[in-house]
């Protein structure tokens, strides 16, 4: 009985958060197979620890930290080439966006980019684009928010020079 | 290209992903193929192969149960197992250590390359005290029982015998070196980048 009420908590939560593990597979991994595979990966890992899980941070900050860990440090395959995401892949958009060409091209390129960056990098790429505070970054990195924001300003610059390669 | 620029087209790209129905318990129950159960697996694997062994070179030799008992071979074998076993466990659990993943991922990291290393130096201690376990048996073994598979070694000066134990020994450090290396070692250097990186 208890352990029911356990595994709904659990699916309702990342039900909630279901998109955040889309986001850092996207990151992480290259092709559609590698993206399911760490996909599997996170949600075995998030239910492995949830026990540990005591409500002390926001769930989606202790998700990023499973989900990066894993994705940092569980991947057996290192690809240190750069794909092209394929149309297939890409996240569907609403259609009646005026500059929707323009847009997708655009962060098309800004993913190249980003898969050009090493595994630390790509995480703090990410969680600044999801608009989170250095204070949060801090949280799921353990990084200080002073050198985070060093570091930030650099792959400002870095991925700037990068997508004008591309 | 700047990186602002692209927050809200991120934000949308993500708004309208489209979402399988996943059954999360479902997908928890499925095996987990990272490295860490990988390893553990491994252990898991070893710990009963080591258990199983002895018992089948016993039942292999059920008619003669007294000469099994009384062999000193058969008891060096046991106490090999029997520390090979205590070895895999103890590996098994510092591996288990490495699985909790919600640590903030500096320290997780720090984590993992501080029971890599104790790993890797567990193991070559390891290797090289099973190495020096079968020479002192080779040598010792003759005063308690007779072998005759050791009469032809034993023959050898005990200066050609030490040689060739010192030779293997010298081998052994820097085989284990290059295979350990060649198996963790790599990825060891690639974590204490990853740390490097976020000082």
């Amino acid at each position: 009985m208890q352990n029911q009420e356990v595994e709904k908590q659990f699916e309702k939560h990342v039900k909630e958060n279901e998109l955040l593990i889309y986001k850092i597979c996207r990151i992480y991994a290259y092709t559609d197979a590698d993206r399911q595979d760490l996909f599997q990966e996170i949600v075995i890992q998030l239910w492995k620890a949830y026990p540990k899980f005591k409500g002390q941070s926001k769930f989606s900050t202790w998700l990023y930290r499973v989900g990066i860990n894993t994705a940092i440090t569980g991947l057996r395959k290192q690809k240190n080439s750069v794909t092209s995401y394929e149309p297939a892949t890409l996240p569907i958009h609403h259609q009646d966006e005026n500059n929707y060409e323009g847009e997708e091209e655009r962060l098309l390129r800004m993913y190249n980019a980003i898969e050009q960056l090493n595994q630390v990098e790509k995480a703090i790429v990410m969680l600044y684009m999801e608009e989170k505070s250095y204070d949060e970054m801090e949280e799921i990195l353990g990084i200080s928010s002073g050198t985070l924001r060093v570091k930030m300003n650099r792959l400002k610059d870095k991925l700037r020079e990068l997508t004008k390669n591309n | 290209m700047e990186l602002d620029d692209l927050k809200e087209t991120w934000k949308q790209s993500n708004k309208n992903q489209k979402l399988k129905n996943t059954d999360f318990m479902e997908l928890v129950h499925h095996k987990s193929y990272g490295p860490v159960s990988q390893l553990k697996k491994g252990f898991l694997k070893q710990i009963r192969l080591m258990i199983i062994v002895p018992l089948l070179i016993f039942a292999t030799n059920l008619d003669d149960v007294q000469k099994v008992l009384t062999s000193v071979l058969f008891w060096s074998y046991i106490a090999f197992c029997a520390g090979l076993v205590i070895y895999s466990w103890r590996n098994y659990v510092l591996v288990r250590k490495m699985e909790i993943k919600d640590n903030m991922v500096k320290s997780n990291l720090e984590q993992q390359v501080s029971a890599l290393e104790t790993r890797l130096r567990w193991q070559i201690n390891g290797v090289r005290i099973a190495f020096i376990f079968f020479m002192v048996l080779t040598e010792v073994l003759p005063y308690f029982q007779h072998y005759r598979m050791l009469d032809k070694w034993h023959s050898l000066s005990p200066f050609i015998r030490f040689s060739v134990y010192a030779a293997l020994l010298l081998l052994q450090y820097f085989a284990a070196r290059a295979v350990l290396q060649r198996k963790f070692g790599q990825h060891i250097d690639y974590l204490k980048g990853l740390v490097k990186e976020m000082e």
